[in-house]
Order: C-alpha cells, then sequence, then structure tokens
C-alpha cells in the first residue's frame, strides 16, 4: 500500500461554550493512503461534515494534529492554509458551489490560475479535463445553462484539475437524480482508478459507499468502524 | 420661494388620495399589510439604511425650496426697507432712470384732493437725482451717490429716520444731511463731517453730517446694483438748490396707511384714484403713478424663483439618481427575498398580494424619508444660506443678509414632503412589478430567470413604435422655431429609443441598444449637429443641460450595459500574469460585466450625480479661465467706462489740458447718451426703454469710437466687416448697432428669459423715441456686438441729432499704455469729482461679477455633491446584499486557495470598477457639455471660450466619489474576507 495522504491524531473539534458546546469531533485518529478512495457514512448531525472541513483545511481543530503530505495543517496560517489548499486538495460540494457569472472552463481555471499556472496553459488544461469528463461540448456554458449532473461534472474537473493530492466531496450526489448520481458515482470512481486519485467521500448514498475501497462509520464524532 | 396655494391644495390632495388607497388596500388585503410591515421591522438597521438612501430626493427638493425661501424673503426684506414707505411714486421716469422735473404745485394740488383719503397715510414732495460728495474731514470724493431731497416734518406720516443706534433723529435741517450706512463708508464719514455737495449747480453746498441713519428710512428709493454708492438726504430746499429746481420737485412719494399687507392691498385703488386726479392737472402731463411697493415686491419673488430653479433643475441629477437607487433597493430586496416570496406563492399567496407587500413596505419606508428628507433639506438650506452670507457678497447688501432672512415656509415643507413622498412610493410601485412576475419553482429552488421570451420583445417593440411616434411629433413640432431646445432633443432621444425597442424584437440586443447608446450620445453631445439641424434660434435655460445631459448619460449607460463583457475581457487581459491578479480580478470583474442590469444601476447613480459636479466645475473654471476673452470682447480694448448726470462737453479736451492726468490716459471717446424708447416689431413689451449713445463723426484719433474700439460682432448685415460696419455707423442716417442682449440666442447657462428684452436680427428695423423731446425714427440694424457690458443702441451721429440727443454724458476711456490702472482711474476720479463723473474699472467690474459667478458655482458644487450620498449609499447596500447572495461563491474560492486577502481586494477591485466607471462616464460627459458650451452663441457672446479642465476639482470629486464608496463597502468586503470558508460553503444560509 502507498504512504498515507492524511492522518489525523486525536482530533477533537468543539463548537461554543458553556451549556451551548458542543463536541462535533472526538478524538478522531485515521489514516488515509494515497489513491485510496474512502467514504464516510453516518446520520445527520454525527460530525462527518465537520471531519471534512476540518481534514481538508477549511475549519480549525481544537486540539489534535492533521497531516496532509507530511505537513500539519492546521500549523499553517491563512495565506499558507490558502496556497495549500490552491495546490493540494479539490472540493467537490452537494450544491456544486459554481460561481454562476463564469463559464464551465472560466470555473474550472480558477484553482489554476490561484495556484500560479499561466492563463494560456490554465486554459487548456480546464479544458481537456471537461472534455475528458464529457463536457466538451458545454465548455463555454455557465452554470445556469447546464443540468445538476453536467453542474456536478463542472465541479468534479474543477476539483482535478490541479492533480491534488487529495479531493473531498461533501455529499457529491446529493443534489442529483438516480441516473446522475449513479453517472458522478462511476465517474469518480474511474478518476480514482485512472489518475490514482485520492478522494474522500462524505455521504448518505450506500451506493457511493459501495463503489469506495473502504468506509468508515461515524456517530457522534467518532469513527466506530 | 413658496409654491402657489392652489398647487399646495392639489399637493395634498394627491397626498390624501394615496392615502386613502394604502389604506383601502391594506384593509382588503390584511395579509400582504401584515407581510409588509413585518418587513419593515425586520432588520432595523437595514430599514434606516433604506430610508438614508430614499430620503436624499426629498431633501434635495426641500433644500432646493428652503433656498428658494430665503432669497425671496432677503429679496423682499431689502426691497421693504429700500422701498422704505414709498408705496407709490408720482414722477415722470425716463428710460435712464432719472426723474423729470415738475412743478411743486403739481404736490400741492394733489395733498388738496388727497390728503384726507382714507386710504393714504401721508405724501411728501422730493428732489431724487444723484450727487457727488467730498468729505473735507476724512478727505474722501465719492461721485454718484443718491440724492434725496425731502422735507422734514413728514415724519408723521411717513415715519422716522433711525440712527444707526437705533434712535429717532430729526431732520435734516438746512445746512445738515443724512447719510445711509452704505454712502457713510463710501466716504468714511461719520456724524459731524463736514462736506461739500455738487449737483448740477455749478457753486457746491457745503453741509455738515447730522446723522447715519439706517437704509429702511421713508426717504429711502429702490437702489442697488452696480454704480451704487448709497443715499444722501438733505432737506428739500437744499436738494432743489443743487439740482436747479427752484419751486420744482421730481417726485411725490405717497404712503397708504395700515400694515404691509394693507398697504399692498391699497396699491391698486390708490393708484387708480391717483391717476385720475393726475390726468387733470395741465401742470401734471406725463406723470404716472409707480406702485413701487406692489413692483418691487414681484420682483423679489421672481428672485426667488430663478434661484430656487436653478438649484432645483441641477438637484433633478441628484434626484434621478435617488429613483435609480429606490429601483436598485428595490430589486435587491426582491432577489434577498425570492426563496420565502415563492414560498408564499407556493401556498397561495396571490402575485398581485407580493406587489401590496412590497407596496405597503414601500410607503412606510417613503412615508418615513420624506418626514426625514424634508427636515434635513432644511438643514442643508441653512447650510447653503450660511455659504451665501460668506462667498456672495452683493452690492448694496450687508454679510449677513441672506442668514438674517433664512426663512422656511410652510408651504416649502409640504410641497417638499409630498413631492418626496410621491416621488419614492411611484418608483417603489415600478419596481416592485417585479414581484409579481415571480416564477415559484424558479424562486424557491433559486434558479436564475430565463432570457426574455420573443413575446416580450414584440411587446417591446409595441412600446418602441409608440415611443417613435410621440418623439417623431415632437420633433417635427419643436425642430424649428424659438422654443425650448429640450424639446426637439426631448423628441429625437424619444425616436432613438422607440427604433431600438422595434430593432431589438429582429436583431441582437447588443446590437440595437448600443448603436441607440451611440446615437443617444453623438444627438445629445454633438453641439454642432444641433446647430446644423435646429438652427441658433432655439431659446430655453438651465433645463437644456438636464436634457442633454440625462440623453448623454442614458447613452453611455447603454453603451456600457450591452457591452460590459467585452469591456471586462479587456481588462482581464491587461491584468493577465500568472500571480494572483489574474483569479482576483477575474471573480473582481466578471460580477458587474455579466450582471450589467444591477451594476448600471449603481452605475447610473454616480454618472448622473458626477456629470452634474464636473459641468459646473467646468463651467466655472472655463468662466474663470475665460476672463480675458471676456475682458477683451466686453471692453472693447478700453479700460474705463465713465458716466456723468450732467453734461461734460469736453471730456478729451479737459483730461489733455491736466498735465499730471494726462500721461495716464490715452483715448478718450465720448458719447451724448439719453434713455430712449425702442419699439421692435413682434416683442410684446413694447416699448422697451434703454439707452441711446452716439459718438462724433469726425473726431481726432485720440477720441474717435469708430477708429479705436476693437468691439466685435455676432451678426452683421449682409456679412459686413466689423470696420465696414463702424463706416457706416459714423457716416449714414438711420442706422444702429445694438448689445448683445438684442442678439436671438439660446443661453443654455441662463433660467429662460425669453420674452424679457425685444430681439432683433441685422438688416431688422427699430423706432426709436427721444421721451425728452418726443422725436422719432427709424433705424436699421447694421450688427448685433459681442459686448453687452455697455447695454443699448448705437446710433450714427446724424440719427443722434434728428432724435435731439446731444448731451455729452458717457465716456470710454483707455489708459496709456504701461500706465498703472488705479492710479488713473484715482486721478480721473479726483480731477472731474465736481462734475460728478463717476469711473468704473471694466476689468474690476467683470473680475467682481465672475468671483460672484464663481461663489454660486461653489455652492451648487455642494449642494449637487449631496447626491453623492446617494452613490455611496447605493454601495454600502448592494455590497451587503453581495456578502450574503454570494456567500456559498465566496467559500468556495476561499476553499479553492483565495486568501482573505484575495477576497478582500476582489470585492474592492469589483466596486473600484463600478464606481470608476461611473465617475469616467459623469466626467468625461460633463467635460463634454462645457466644451460644448464654449462653442455655443450664448457663451461665444460673452467670450466664455476658453475650455477649461477643472483638475484640481475633478481630483477633489474622484477622491470623494471614489474614497467615501470604498468606505462604504469596506465593513461588507471585510465581512466576506472573514467569513470562515467551512460555514461559507454550506448550502444553507
Amino acid at each position: 500500500m502507498a504512504g498515507p495522504v492524511v492522518v489525523g491524531k486525536d482530533v477533537w473539534k468543539v463548537y461554543g461554550s458553556g451549556e451551548t458546546q458542543v463536541t462535533a469531533l472526538r478524538g478522531i485518529n485515521v489514516t488515509i493512503a494515497e489513491s485510496e478512495m474512502v467514504a464516510v457514512m453516518g446520520a445527520s448531525g454525527c460530525g462527518k461534515t465537520t471531519f471534512l472541513n476540518c481534514f481538508s483545511g477549511l475549519d480549525d481543530v481544537t486540539r489534535g494534529e492533521i497531516l496532509l503530505d507530511g505537513q500539519d495543517l492546521h500549523q499553517m496560517d491563512d495565506r499558507a492554509k490558502s496556497e495549500y489548499r490552491a495546490r493540494r486538495v479539490g472540493f467537490v460540494f452537494q450544491a456544486y458551489n459554481l460561481l454562476p457569472v463564469l463559464t464551465a472552463t472560466e470555473n474550472v481555471e480558477m484553482p489554476l490560475l490561484i495556484s500560479g499556472v499561466a492563463g494560456r496553459e490554465a486554459r487548456e488544461r480546464s479544458r481537456a479535463m471537461l472534455t475528458d469528463l464529457g463536457l466538451g461540448e458545454r465548455l463555454d456554458r455557465k452554470p445556469a445553462e447546464l443540468s445538476g449532473g453536467q453542474q456536478q461534472r463542472v465541479s468534479l474537473a474543477r476539483a482535478l484539475v490541479g492533480h491534488p493530492a487529495i479531493v473531498w466531496a461533501d455529499e457529491p450526489t446529493g443534489n442529483l437524480d438516480e441516473e446522475d448520481s449513479h453517472a458522478v458515482t462511476q465517474l469518480l470512481r474511474q478518476l480514482n482508478q485512472r489518475y490514482h486519485q485520492t478522494i474522500v467521500v462524505v455521504t448518505h448514498d450506500p451506493n457511493v459507499a459501495a463503489s469506495c475501497d473502504r468506509t468508515v462509520r461515524m456517530r457522534d464524532g467518532q469513527f466506530v468502524s | 420661494m413658496a409654491a402657489a396655494n392652489p398647487v399646495i391644495g392639489l399637493l395634498l390632495l394627491v397626498l390624501l388620495v394615496i392615502a386613502v388607497v394604502l389604506i383601502v388596500l391594506a384593509l382588503r388585503h390584511r395579509l400582504a399589510f401584515r407581510i409588509g410591515m413585518r418587513n419593515v421591522r425586520r432588520a432595523r438597521s437595514r430599514t434606516i439604511l433604506l430610508i438614508l438612501g430614499l430620503l436624499v430626493a426629498t431633501t434635495i427638493v426641500s433644500g432646493s425650496l428652503v433656498v428658494g425661501d430665503t432669497i425671496t424673503q432677503v429679496e423682499v426684506h431689502y426691497t421693504v426697507l429700500g422701498v422704505g414707505l414709498n408705496d407709490e411714486i408720482i414722477g415722470n421716469e425716463s428710460p435712464s432712470g432719472a426723474y423729470t422735473p415738475f412743478a411743486y404745485s403739481v404736490f400741492t394740488d394733489i395733498n388738496a384732493t388727497h390728503g384726507h383719503d382714507p386710504s393714504i397715510a401721508g405724501m411728501a414732495p422730493e428732489v431724487v437725482s444723484r450727487v457727488s460728495v467730498f468729505d473735507r474731514t476724512s478727505g474722501i470724493p465719492q461721485p454718484g451717490l443718491y440724492l434725496i431731497g425731502v422735507n422734514a416734518n413728514q415724519s408723521s406720516q411717513l415715519g422716522d429716520f433711525v440712527a444707526d443706534n437705533g434712535s429717532v433723529v430729526v431732520g435734516p435741517g438746512p445746512g445738515a444731511i443724512f447719510l445711509d450706512d452704505l454712502a457713510a463708508s463710501e466716504l468714511g464719514a461719520s456724524a459731524g463731517d463736514h462736506v461739500l455737495l455738487y449737483g448740477v449747480s455749478a457753486t457746491p453746498v457745503p453741509a455738515v453730517v447730522q446723522a447715519v441713519v439706517q437704509d429702511n428710512l421713508r426717504g429711502a428709493f429702490p437702489t442697488g446694483g452696480v454704480g451704487n454708492y448709497g443715499s444722501v438726504i438733505t432737506d428739500l430746499a437744499t436738494a432743489q438748490r443743487l439740482q436747479n429746481l427752484s419751486g420744482a420737485i421730481n417726485v411725490i412719494s405717497v404712503t397708504n396707511v395700515g400694515d404691509q399687507a394693507n398697504r399692498l392691498a391699497l396699491a391698486p385703488s390708490v393708484s387708480a384714484t391717483l391717476n385720475t386726479t393726475l390726468a387733470t392737472l395741465p401742470a401734471a402731463r406725463g406723470l404716472t403713478v409707480q406702485q413701487v411697493l406692489v413692483n418691487g415686491l414681484a420682483a423679489a419673488d421672481s428672485a426667488g424663483s430663478s434661484v430656487e430653479t436653478l438649484f432645483l433643475v441641477l438637484g433633478l441629477f441628484s434626484i434621478a439618481a435617488g429613483a435609480m437607487l429606490i429601483v436598485g433597493i428595490f430589486v435587491l430586496l426582491t432577489e434577498e427575498r425570492k426563496g420565502e416570496m415563492g414560498v408564499l406563492r407556493a401556498v397561495g399567496l396571490q402575485g398581485r398580494e407580493l406587489v401590496y407587500s412590497f407596496l405597503f413596505e414601500g410607503a412606510a419606508y417613503a412615508a418615513g424619508a420624506a418626514a426625514a428628507g424634508t427636515f434635513l433639506g432644511v438643514g442643508v438650506g441653512y447650510g447653503l444660506t450660511y455659504a451665501f452670507s460668506i462667498f456672495e457678497k452683493v452690492p448694496g447688501l450687508p454679510a449677513n443678509a441672506f442668514l438674517e432672512s433664512f426663512t422656511v415656509t410652510p408651504e416649502s415643507l409640504v410641497t417638499a414632503y409630498v413631492v418626496g413622498f410621491v416621488l419614492t412610493i411611484a418608483t417603489i410601485v415600478v419596481a416592485s412589478r417585479r414581484a409579481s412576475r415571480l416564477n415559484i419553482v424558479r424562486a424557491i429552488r433559486d434558479i436564475p430567470e430565463p432570457p426574455p421570451a420573443l413575446r416580450t420583445y414584440t411587446y417591446l417593440a409595441f412600446v418602441g413604435v409608440a415611443a417613435l411616434l410621440l418623439g417623431t411629433l415632437l420633433l417635427l413640432r419643436t425642430y424649428s422655431g424659438t422654443s425650448d431646445e429640450s424639446y426637439p432633443i426631448l423628441g429625437g432621444a424619444m425616436m432613438i429609443l422607440g427604433l431600438a425597442l422595434i430593432a431589438s424584437r429582429f436583431v441582437r440586443n447588443r446590437l440595437a441598444f448600443s448603436a441607440a447608446g451611440a446615437a443617444l450620445l453623438v444627438w445629445a453631445g454633438d453641439g454642432s449637429l444641433h446647430t446644423s439641424l435646429l438652427g441658433t434660434a432655439h431659446g430655453g435655460g438651465i433645463f437644456i443641460v438636464f436634457t442633454e445631459g440625462i440623453t448623454m448619460v442614458a447613452g453611455a449607460l447603454l453603451l456600457y450595459a450591452f457591452n460590459a463583457p467585452a469591456l471586462a475581457a479587456g481588462l482581464l487581459r491587461a491584468a493577465g500574469g500568472r500571480n494572483q491578479r489574474a483569479p482576483v480580478a477575474r471573480v473582481a470583474l466578471t460580477y458587474p460585466a455579466r450582471r450589467p442590469a444591477r451594476t448600471t444601476i449603481s452605475l447610473s447613480i454616480f454618472a448622473l450625480v458626477v456629470f452634474t459636479l464636473v459641468a459646473i466645475a467646468g463651467v466655472g473654471a472655463t468662466v474663470d479661465a475665460s476672463l480675458g476673452t471676456t475682458l477683451q470682447q466686453q471692453s472693447g480694448g478700453y479700460t474705463f467706462l465713465a458716466y456723468s448726470n450732467t453734461e461734460v462737453p469736453d471730456l478729451p479736451g479737459l483730461i489733455a489740458g491736466n498735465t499730471t492726468l494726462a500721461p495716464y490716459i490715452s483715448t478718450v471717446v465720448p458719447f451724448d447718451h439719453a434713455g430712449v424708447y425702442v419699439n421692435v416689431s413682434g416683442y410684446a413689451g413694447n416699448p422697451y426703454s434703454d439707452d441711446l449713445y452716439a459718438a462724433p463723426a469726425n473726431a481726432p484719433p485720440s477720441s474717435n469710437f469708430y477708429t479705436t474700439n476693437q468691439y466685435t460682432f455676432t451678426a452683421t448685415e449682409n456679412g459686413l466687416s466689423g470696420a465696414q460696419v463702424f463706416d457706416e455707423l459714423a457716416s449714414m442716417p438711420d442706422v444702429a448697432i445694438v448689445d448683445q442682449s438684442y442678439a436671438a440666442v439660446s443661453n443654455n447657462l441662463g433660467t429662460g428669459s425669453s420674452g424679457a428684452h425685444p430681439h432683433v436680427s441685422p438688416g431688422g428695423t427699430m423706432l426709436l423715441t427721444n421721451p425728452a423731446t418726443g422725436n422719432r425714427t427709424t433705424v436699421t440694424v447694421l450688427g448685433i456686438m459681442t459686448q453687452s457690458l455697455v447695454s443699448g443702441v448705437f446710433v450714427s451721429p446724424s440719427t443722434a441729432t434728428a432724435l435731439g440727443v446731444n448731451e455729452t454724458t458717457r465716456f470710454l476711456i483707455s489708459a496709456a499704455a504701461g500706465a498703472d490702472v488705479t492710479t488713473a482711474a484715482n486721478l480721473l476720479k479726483a480731477a472731474f469729482f465736481s462734475l460728478g463723473l463717476v469711473v468704473i474699472n471694466i476689468a474690476n467690474l467683470l473680475a467682481t461679477s465672475i468671483a460672484s459667478t464663481e461663489g454660486v458655482i461653489g455652492l451648487l458644487q455642494i449642494f449637487v455633491g449631496l447626491g453623492l450620498a446617494v452613490g455611496i449609499a447605493a454601495m454600502g447596500i448592494v455590497a451587503l446584499r453581495a456578502v450574503v447572495e454570494r456567500r456559498r461563491e465566496i467559500g468556495m474560492i476561499r476553499a479553492n486557495g483565495f486568501t482573505q486577502g484575495m477576497v478582500l481586494r476582489a470585492f474592492f477591485l469589483e466596486y473600484s470598477f463600478v464606481t470608476l466607471v461611473g465617475i469616467a462616464i459623469g466626467t468625461g460627459l460633463g467635460l463634454l457639455i462645457v466644451w460644448n458650451l464654449t462653442q455655443s452663441p450664448a457663451a461665444t457672446s460673452v467670450g466664455v471660450t476658453t475650455f477649461t479642465v477643472p483638475w484640481l476639482n475633478l481630483a477633489i470629486i474622484l477622491v470623494l466619489a471614489y474614497g467615501l464608496s470604498m468606505l462604504a463597502v469596506a465593513e461588507p468586503s471585510l465581512r466576506a474576507a472573514r467569513m470562515p470558508p467551512a460555514e461559507a460553503v454550506r448550502p444553507t444560509e
């Protein structure tokens, strides 16, 4: 098995204080290997999204250590963390979170431009990635002109175009119908296998989990399996 | 200036109708009413922000009205003080303003008939003329003072003289005089000073200053303007002696009974009665009764109206900007509440109920904003009045005149409130109609609206046809003739917009509306196009600036709205590069480029306000820079304008014989002068009183008008050159030239005075009548001079002889090359003081006039600058909304690697782009309209031709508009930057 991309050691996340205090993560320990595709499942409110936010660098942890590529994510300042996200992390969200005023190509270009790739190269790579994902005919369409499945594929292209160390997907099929959901799941799996892309999927969908290498389950902020 | 009461009644009726309609709707649609009111209370800070944004229009209306009230009050106050208790004056005023003497017996007869009239408090025989005074104590001479000779025993009927310390003084007795404050100031005089009085009589009369009295005295006369140096009051006998009027007077002053309102009310009947009696008295031939108080107050009202109009019209740009802000606010509110409105619709609420809920909410904002705006406008009005009192030095008015007369009439408050409320609510009704067209599914799922269907364009094409027809009709009816030029310009603009709407049904929007935008810019912005298509006969005033400005701004905004992506793409290419600039620039510029409707609203606000500010500043700078040209045109190359009320037969000879003075003077042109009546065919106000001048034909070179003057013409008969015109004027009978005020040209800076002055074209004729001799002659106008400083009709010497004009009392004088002008003026005054020669330095006169104009321009800029508050509020509101609306998008770009600083830069760059494009449009078009102005006949005629960019003003406008806008967006931008990405990316707010 390849080396670990993500290592979490006794990770805690506590929101609020006093009577309103909520402990979302309770001493999470986890290792995710390179090229691995992992599903994180659990009931609503069990801490799945908090896990994703903290381990991807979108949110801070209260206690513990998270190593991405061997670097402690939460020792970084905002600038370093942003730069790390731009170069090494991809995201896929349930609501796609595409910028509505940008075309599909422009949305996919964005992380490349942020990480300093030249405009022409960014454009070529984005178009190639979108074409690879079956959107060659929709390159210059805006999100409003695309179906939900197409928007999620643009979102996937955006997450993958920079060849990140890891892609975090938060309920990527949550807004899709069965057909699109199946297609996106297949696509995730293909990308994982073709590019050896490490992918962590937070999901309620057992079909998505079934296509992953392994599934971890959460309850009350802890991994239970 | 208070509006007329019927207008107030109508406005109140409109308010009442709206209130009743709202109450009825509220009762019938209680749920909508409840939703609307809950929305008002939903977020107090936002409600306050909304009201602040909405109140600007009302503030501007209110401020304009208060300034108008105050100016009217100043005029009324000083008219009343100036007129004193002279409700009516019996006299024979010549066209030049002098009163013709008549026998004292007329007063005796009139007094015998009307002395016990219950409407008349009293009458006083007076001599009113001009006199020169030399204060032997201070050593200061002053020619050209008003002389008022009046008996001391009239106080019981006509009121008292009041000294500066408030005490009543009796007199003046023989050998004593009173000086009013202005005269005392000019002479450096105080009570006890010994003076010499110089009138028509060859012998000066010595006197002692008994008191310095306030100018609110019964002997006061309407005074003011250039050449008013104050009044000297003597007893009647002394005045008669000074003016060689033994046994004669030239005025009878009449005072009505009661307070001012009563005296005003009695004026018509008293005048009629007195006129009847005068008609029966042979010695009273030519005498008429002037209703001095009535006429003075009417002029005061007119002056207040003019200032009010000036402020209101320039404020219209800010009012339009305020209306755009209201539209913008409600568009944003509709978008913000789209989801909840969709749910309301889904559970059964009618579309119109949503509109009503907005209407009720908007009515609450409008009521609050109109009230706040009305009272804020009073504060603005006071601020402007305060500024007036500091910066505006009006001859004859004390420095505190404006502030002491600060007035707010209830009529103005009502007008401002109703206009503000109606304007706000009308805009809200239009803006909230968007809510009724809501698609429920799209609203709930937050799906963007699809592009308009073909049916929409068909509907718009019909609107376009209507606009095209109306515009064509308006243009055809007004393109020729002398109507206000705003009408044909408006007609043309409507035609262009109509054609664009029709074309949008068949071709791409971008093509149709870009072409329309360009056409509007050319139509309103190309002054030479107006001249060639519409001619120069059109009249109009300040409203043209508004019409042209709005049309040009609309054109520029259309060009932006339909070409924004191309503009953004160009800028993005420029940003380029590998570093963080590219993604920041893309995020920043793509929103305004691809959501042009919302951006255009913000742009329009800045463009409108900055346009007005730059136009005003540009006019100020151009007027200032054109002083040299103006001086050259207005002075004709001469240094001084001099006049006397008594004949000075050989001033050139007298100056040549004065060895001290002669080296300072190079040219002295004498003119025979008289006041005449001018009749011009087609002029409703015939006869028009004006001055007539004639220079001797064969004078030596040092006093020859025809060879020494450098006056130019804006139009001549048959295209004659200036030299040819002067040749013919010197030698031919029955010809004349006239000053610029006779030209029928549009005046972009005026407030509209069509009909106040007769107009004539070269080759036209005018009938001249000398009332002193009864002689009359018809002259052909050879040319219209560029100057209007020496206003009147210049005729050939033979024509003057025919009219019986032969008194040499006016002079144009040139200082010698290199001579000190001030010294020359002082030497002239001293040498000919005893002749009552008043010497006016033309350059100083123009500089004073321009300084006063600059003062008004500065105040207008402050007033119009209030509109910037609209733009700043708009930016703040739009930015606040953007943070909420783009929460997930901000989260996503943060997840993709945007740092907090990059988000902050993206927000600032986006709003900088919007603000700066708006400023650029406003600045460019503002300068364009100033440039057009410098090319217009009206500006050319007064020498305002040196187009000047007001760099300092532009810098101040840019810094204020841009800086304050960035302050307004700072907090929302920081909030966006600091938004935790993990929270931002979540799908729920």
